[in-house]
């Protein structure tokens, strides 16, 4: 078995709405059936005896393929080592032996990961040779632990999925959006984007944060820096013992003494902390627990009380032997993902033994409370516990007025008290921190108690009920008439005032300004518009490739606009090798359409007419013909339904009509261009599923001039000379049906064509086109592509020559090298009246010389 | 007795708010000059000559005469030590760099030699410090002792520089003062709060309270920056992340020569090296980098030639540009670097050699730092470049020249995208190009970073061009055009009923919706919570509420001797109450012997009103009732006899009053008898009425004032110590 290639599907993809690795996989004659080989099945569960089943039962005698394989145990390898992933699927591709392997991942790096150790997984049982399964799957879970999202941080996007707004890690660590576009918002762990930096700089300087929390009347711990020992001491005294010596702007509680009564602790306890800072504090100590509460926008939304790291004494084990045993309990783990952690055991905790006349081998008596350290952070193995519900709405509301003096929409306040019950001014307790940035991981998992909602909290502060910060996302596909549409659907949006971003095989627009160029019908560019700030509202155009590639670059859009299958085009590239195939392909966005979405459908391509049946938001029909048994049904129906009337677009939905003349779209020529009617009908009945006003659409339609700055290539008609010139990029058989059909419309004494064909098609397909050609032109000039895409020179024009074969109407056939040079010489055969279509290869250049020669004429 | 030539500072007080001199914080010293009664300055020779020689700008000072010179006609013609040292501490602290103009010398009685005298100082420390130095200075002038002007200077001027605010945040605060929002300066070094309350807004030099966190993370990391902003299609210099030498010489390969390398996350500048084009130069540039940054991770990317700008943007604005003209020169395959340099540099009429010349004639030569930028480039100054090859001879990453007015539109509104991108409100934005004026695509031009927090003062004190006011920017972007960061605020004077008004105003207040601040006799309230005093004075104690960012309105007691002692907690206010003038003979340690001197003190509360505010003054107290003509806004008068001669004439004037008629208390307007209340219990009644009337003034409905009454709790909460 060997895998040819895999690619990580980043968005809804062909397979499924899941992200997933895809193997392109070979297999030999002999694994096309696992059966084949003797003992391996066998080999391979005692290596793994986890895996699933390899066929649904009853279907024993059915071959089972090593890609089969690979797949099952790539999946249950992730499952087993805790990933949430529960899709895999193995197909055979046209190819004798190929297969595509689809295995769902919830990190990329873990999915490959898993690939890859299901591989050697397989190569150890057929070679009988060990495999280190608890290996393979700890190796798996701790690049999962690194990966992914850390608790605080998966919790928020927990919320935000649950509310339906999308998001995107914008780094690898903890940095995400929210949200597109004019509407996004970020957040990075527990900070929020309007969490203020000032605050966040106040925080950090306690002495300053004490001085505000103490104008707005919020207890603190009075106290002072101190510039030495001695210093410390006469602060101390000042201040009244017991007191807390501690770094200031320290973090994590380094460093910090507390409960300080004598001189000599009180100078231990400053050259501790001078080891981790400069500027040293002396504090009155406030007795009682820690608590933290954690404040969100201006509410109380949780709170813990925090206890340090301790064992009790049982009068048998040392205090070292107590530790372990506390450490071997499951929950207590390593890092931040469990609600506790292990205790540790270091010199910061020797010390405080030493503090209590203990040490590491002593055997403290039964009963004996015996802390190993002064912080009760969870990540020195302290332990927290919910108290959310017994807060005092007096603590509640100092909680809420340090935040907001602070400056902070976010933060954890650290209150020491006695209890929560009573308010802390009577208790003689204090504020003794504001955090920015907080941990969550105390009040979502915490110790002890009920975890509570802080992600969604987090959530509900930076998006208003309702909001799930999406903008509107239109996404195009088809045959033909693409990039048209996507551009007139922009131009429609643009007209009702929403700052549209655009993708299309020409560039990446925002607000009509080209920000990116080339070829960027793909999710990145699409997943770039999304991430401008100010874009309201996109309109994709969604190109096969990106979808094959990395699947779409967004899960869900408010329209998804088919506009044709017809014949096809680039039919047998990446195993599409049939219309079904194809249609399969580009019915992905049909199938995303949101619930509250539409599907924008032409009804008259029967391919396209049937992905209604994969949607799950509602459907508009288009086309032009309102006898057409779909378009007659779905009026019936009372549903959205877009058709051609008496020289008007119609759009109706049960009672209600919208009527617009086909002589106030000018780039339909009243109604001449066929193709363009359609173009016009998909773009509108998107504008509708969008909800655009319908004097928006009207006065969008009127504007929307198709030359060559708005559409290059599209439809673009000139004068020459007095001869018609009309450039256009189509390339396929069902375009040029459609451009043929406009261009009878329209005078010309004598008929022209320029075209090449593409070399990455199909070679039915190139002939086609000058079948059809030859059947409406009296010239025809052909001339070879710059690339020939793998074809041998000549080849391809060889093609072209035999679709003219027996041409009707053809009465002169020229053959050009160059593509300018073929425009020159069409251009030069042209007398006033006449009309030539150029079918343009390299789009710019070739408009760029019409538009030169033009100018000289 | 005999009485020394001395003066001595019997009493030294910073009066940190409006206070009997003037509005803005003084200190106030009290001065003995002893046997110095007897010497006005014409009695002691050789003064005038010695204070005129080492302060000669005393000549500006217009004192009580108001025209040049007008001091020094004083000083000529005999006026007495403290007067002299007012002047001589003022024009101390203005050599210092602390512009103030404002004093004021008074004799406490008629020929006791002690005097009470002001100075305006914008910091208490060097305002102490002048007046001490001022007192030496003064002391040597009379005595005919040397005195080292310079070193005084220099000192004082140290202690500007340290403890005054930086010229950043001094141009923010002062653009605030000019659209009248106050300011409170929270710490030593630059955070400041514009306005009042629930109503102010942080600045920290040119951070605001607006400025995302996340944001500052984001444009700290460059990597990121770069690719959020080449994801909006933002031009930016293409490049790569490298973790050695070799593959910083591969990353430049790929990008194309000339390249920049830097730290991944460095700052100032330090550890770039620039238009490197040779490997050897690329892997010494690496090792400099990674070592200036403390980490492997280099980045390497595409030098941009051009100038380098920095454009500020302030909200969703471009406001100010300033750039640095970095010296190139074109081979043409003949000539060396000097005589190119002749050509195309020498050649700008502003180069020259005399000191007239804003700039100099660079000769490749004599400049060791463009000898070294030439060996970067593998060249000496007698090299002969190619034709058309660029050479750079010197770059200015510092952009000392204002190009405001010169930025393209599409310029600016790509900076203003990029800190939209990046998210900050404020920014500082990198760009490189040839010519600003033109868009960045059409010249290669990129932007290279986007900096928060940036420095104003390229923008408010460029070397050339036209300084601009980004100070105001900063402030119309934290305030819309009709905030002015304050809050209702009430102050109440007198010794009669001006605690329970007090009390009264703040629950009228409480119950209209707001969070009240209170500040009287009984201690410090917020919405009736008592807060604990911890020994904070009575002026301490109002700015906690003006600090408190959850108050949205205060009331603050202020008696004469808090005004004597240090002045108002606040500038300016909403309603001025002032109950009597009454008590003065507990204020004789003060010099307060009579009600005329009480009422100057008590004034202050008057003074102070906003012109958009109202007094409320008792009608039963004539000198309360002349106050009615400081105030800048309206004046009700209040009383519980109809009769009394102010009440009567005001409303003739159809202006507002309150009064008492049987059982009934009637508010009128002019003629018009607006409301009715039933009379309150509680008493005094006259401090009921002045409630009423700032309540009414305040803009509340008389059915709201009349149900405050009736729930009012008579007995104040006791704070928790």
């Amino acid at each position: 078995m060997e895998v040819i290639r895999t690619r990580a599907l980043r968005g809804p993809n062909l397979w499924s709405h899941h992200t997933a690795v895809e193997a392109i996989v070979q297999c030999s004659p002999e694994e096309q059936s696992i059966a084949q080989i003797s003992g391996f099945e066998v080999r391979l569960r005692a290596r793994f005896p986890g895996i699933g089943a390899f066929l649904p039962t009853g279907h024993d005698n059915d071959a089972v393929p090593m890609a089969r394989v690979l797949e099952v145990t790539a999946l249950s390898l992730q499952a087993q080592a805790g990933c949430p992933v529960t899709f895999s699927r193995t197909t055979p591709t046209v190819e004798e032996g190929i297969y595509q392997t689809v295995v769902e991942y919830t990190e990329e790096a873990v999915g490959k990961l898993a690939v890859e150790l299901a591989q050697n997984l397989i190569n150890a049982a057929m070679a009988d040779t060990p495999f280190d399964l608890p290996g393979a799957l700890a190796e798996l879970r701790d690049l999962d632990e690194d990966v992914r999202l850390g608790p605080s941080t998966g919790a928020i996007v927990a919320a935000a999925v649950a509310r339906d707004i999308p998001y995107r890690r914008l780094t690898e660590g903890s940095m995400v959006m929210f949200g597109w576009g004019s509407r996004q918002r970020r957040i990075q762990a527990a900070e929020m984007d309007s969490t203020s930096a000032i605050g966040e700089t106040i925080a950090q300087d306690k002495e300053l944060t004490k001085k505000l929390l103490h104008a707005a009347g919020v207890p603190v711990p009075i106290g002072r820096s101190v510039e030495d020992a001695e210093d410390a001491w006469k602060a101390a005294l000042e201040i009244g013992l017991p007191v807390v010596v501690k770094p200031k702007d320290g973090n994590q509680g380094k460093g910090v003494t507390v409960n300080v009564m004598t001189k000599e602790h009180l100078t231990k306890a400053f050259h501790t902390a001078k080891e981790f800072r400069d500027d040293i504090m002396v504090e009155r100590y406030l007795p009682g627990h820690d608590f933290r509460l954690l404040v969100i926008g201006n509410k109380l939304v949780a709170a813990a009380r925090r206890d340090p790291p301790h064992v009790v004494g049982d009068g048998v084990h040392s205090v070292r032997e107590l530790v372990d045993i506390v450490n071997a309990d499951p929950r207590r783990g390593t890092g931040h993902s469990t609600s506790l952690t292990k205790i540790r055991f270091d010199d910061i905790a020797l010390a405080r033994l030493a503090l209590q006349d203990l040490d590491a081998d002593s055997i403290p008596v039964k009963g004996q409370r015996v802390i190993l350290r002064n912080n009760a952070n969870l990540s020195t193995g302290g332990s927290a516990t919910d108290v959310t519900d017994d807060v005092h709405p007096e603590v509640a509301a100092r909680a809420v007025e340090a935040a907001q003096m602070i400056g902070l929409d976010l933060c954890g306040v650290d209150v020491v008290c006695d209890d929560v019950l009573t308010p802390i001014e009577a208790q003689g307790g204090g504020v003794v921190e504001v955090n920015a940035a907080p941990g969550l991981r105390m009040h979502l998992a915490p110790s002890y108690g009920k975890g509570r909602a802080v992600g969604e909290a987090i959530v509900n502060t930076m998006f208003a009920p309702g909001d799930n910060g999406r903008i509107p996302v239109v996404a195009v596909t088809g045959t033909n008439g693409k990039t048209t549409t996507v551009r007139l659907t922009a131009h429609l949006l643009m007209a009702s005032g929403l700052r549209t971003g655009m993708t299309n095989t020409d560039g990446v627009y925002v607000q009509g300004r080209q920000i990116d160029s080339g070829d960027c019908s793909g999710p990145r560019s699409a997943r770039n518009v999304l991430l401008h700030p100010d874009v309201d509202a996109a309109v994709f155009e969604t190109a096969r490739g990106g979808i094959l590639r990395e699947g779409l670059a967004f899960d869900r859009c408010q329209v998804a606009v088919v506009t044709n299958i017809g014949s096809g085009d680039h039919l047998g590239l990446n195993y599409i090798t049939t219309l079904d195939d194809l249609a399969v392909l580009k019915r992905v966005i049909v199938q995303n359409v949101a619930e509250s979405g539409y599907a924008v459908l032409n009804a008259t391509d029967p391919i396209v007419a049937g992905m209604a049946n994969n949607c799950r938001g509602k459907v508009i029909f288009f086309g032009a013909d309102r006898g057409h048994p779909v378009i007659a049904t779905h009026l019936a129906q009372g549903c959205r339904t877009v058709y051609v009337e008496e020289g008007q677009i119609v759009a109706a939905e049960g009672s209600e009509q919208h009527r617009i003349a086909l002589s106030q779209v000018p780039i339909t020529r009243n109604g001449a261009i066929g193709f363009q009617v359609e173009n016009v009908m998909a773009a509108v009945a998107a504008a509708w599923g969008v909800g655009i006003s319908w004097d928006s659409i009207r006065l969008g339609l009127k504007t929307f001039a198709n030359d060559s700055d708005n559409a290059p290539g599209r439809f673009n008609v000139f004068d020459y000379k007095g001869a018609t010139v009309i450039a256009d990029y189509g390339h396929n058989p069902d375009a040029i049906t459609a451009l043929v059909q406009a261009v009878e419309t329209m005078p010309g004494k004598r008929r022209g064509v320029v075209i090449s064909g593409a070399g990455d098609r199909r070679d039915q397909d190139i002939i086609e086109q000058t079948e059809i050609l030859g059947r409406a032109f009296d010239d025809v000039t052909l001339y070879e592509d710059a690339c020939q895409r793998g074809r041998v020179s000549g080849e391809v024009m060889a093609l072209l020559r035999k679709g003219l074969d027996g041409a009707p109407r053809t009465s002169h056939v020229e053959e050009i090298y160059g593509e300018f040079k073929a425009i020159d010489f069409a251009l030069a055969r042209l007398q006033p009246g006449d009309l030539c279509l150029i079918l343009v290869d390299q789009v710019e250049e070739a408009l760029a010389h019409i538009a030169q020669r033009i100018k000289e004429a | 007795m005999i009485k020394k030539k001395d003066i001595e500072f019997l009493r030294v007080t910073h009066l940190r708010g409006p206070n009997i001199w003037t509005y803005r914080p003084v200190i106030e010293a009290w001065l003995d000059i002893g046997a110095l009664e007897e010497f006005p300055s014409n009695k002691i020779p050789g003064l005038y000559e010695r204070l005129t020689a080492w302060l000669p700008n005393l000549v500006i000072h217009r004192c009580g005469v108001g025209e040049h010179g007008g001091f020094l006609e004083r000083l000529r013609d005999g006026t007495y030590a403290g007067h002299i040292l007012e002047h001589v501490v003022l024009e101390l602290q203005n050599l210092a760099g602390m512009k103030t103009g404002f004093g004021k010398t008074r004799q406490t009685a008629e020929g006791s030699g002690i005097y009470k005298m002001a100075f305006r100082t914008r910091q208490e420390q060097v305002g102490r410090a002048a007046l001490t130095a001022g007192r030496d200075l003064l002391m040597a002038a009379i005595n005919d002792t040397p005195f080292d002007v310079a070193a005084t200077v220099a000192e004082l001027t140290d202690m500007v520089d340290s403890l005054c605010l930086g010229p950043s945040t001094a141009n923010i605060v002062d653009a605030a003062t000019e659209r009248r929002i106050p300011h409170i300066r929270l710490t030593d070094g630059n955070l400041v709060q514009l306005g009042h309350g629930a109503r102010q807004r942080r600045i920290w030099t040119a951070e605001t309270e607006q400025t995302s966190a996340i944001a500052e993370g984001i444009a700290s990391d460059k990597d990121l920056t770069k690719s959020l902003l080449k994801s909006c299609g933002i031009p930016v210099p293409e490049g790569e992340l490298v973790k050695s030498a070799e593959e910083a010489w591969e990353a430049a390969q790929d990008i194309g020569l000339p390249v920049v390398v830097k730290p991944y996350d460095g700052n100032h500048g330090r550890g770039v090296s620039l238009n490197l084009m040779t490997q050897q130069d690329v892997e010494a540039a690496y090792a400099l980098a990674a070592r200036k940054g403390g980490s492997k991770s280099v980045i390497v990317e595409r030098f941009i030639v051009g100038n380098e700008h920095r454009l500020l943007v302030v909200g969703k604005r471009l406001v100010a540009a300033a750039g640095g003209e970095s010296l190139w020169v074109t081979g043409d395959g003949k000539s060396s670097v000097t005589a190119l340099c002749d050509a195309q540099i020498n050649n700008d009429p502003r180069r020259g050699t005399t000191e007239d010349s804003p700039l100099n004639i660079i000769i490749p030569g004599d400049h060791a730092e463009v000898i070294l930028e030439l060996q970067r480039q593998g060249m000496t100054p007698d090299s002969i470049p190619q034709d058309g090859q660029k050479v750079l001879i010197q770059l200015n990453g510092n952009v000392a020249f204002d190009v405001t007015d010169q930025v393209h539109p599409d310029v600016a509104a790509i900076a203003t995208l990029a800190a939209r991108v990046v998210g900050l409100d404020i920014a500082g934005i990198d760009v490189v190009a040839q010519d600003i004026s033109r868009p960045l695509e059409e010249q290669g031009g990129a932007i290279i970073e986007v900096n928060a927090s940036p420095g104003l003062l390229a923008h408010i004190k460029p070397a050339h061009g036209h300084p601009r006011n980004v100070g105001a920017a900063i402030v119309d972007h934290l305030f819309a055009a009709e905030e002015s960061g304050r809050m209702p605020i009430v102050g109440i004077s007198g010794k009669h009923g001006a605690t329970m008004a007090s009390r009264l105003i703040a629950w009228l207040l409480q119950i209209s919706g707001k969070k009240v601040g209170l500040t009287n006799a009984d201690g410090l309230f917020v919405n009736g919570r008592p807060l604990p005093k911890d020994g904070f004075t009575p002026w301490e104690s109002g700015e906690r509420l003006l600090l408190n960012k959850s108050v949205e309105a205060g009331v603050f007691e202020s008696d004469a001797r808090m005004i004597l002692t240090e002045g108002l907690a606040y500038d300016k206010c909403t309603v001025g109450v002032v109950t009597d003038v009454s008590g003065h003979e507990e204020l004789a340690e003060f010099y307060i012997n009579s009600e005329d001197q009480l009422y100057s003190v008590l004034r202050s509360q008057v003074d102070v009103i906003l012109p958009s505010g109202c007094a409320v003054l008792n009608a039963a107290d004539p000198l309360v009732v002349e106050m009615a003509e400081l105030c800048d806004g309206d004046v009700i008068f209040y009383g519980v006899n109809e009769q009394l001669q102010a009440i009567e004439a005001h409303r003739q004037e159809g202006k507002r009053v309150v009064f008492q008629r049987a059982d009934r208390i009637v508010l009128a307007h002019g003629d018009e008898e607006v409301a009715t209340l039933p009379l309150s219990p509680l008493v005094p009644p006259e401090a009921v009425l002045a409630a009423i009337a700032a309540g009414w003034a305040l803009g509340m409905k008389p059915e709201l004032i009349a149900a405050g009454l009736r729930n009012f709790e008579a007995k104040p909460k006791k704070a928790h110590h």
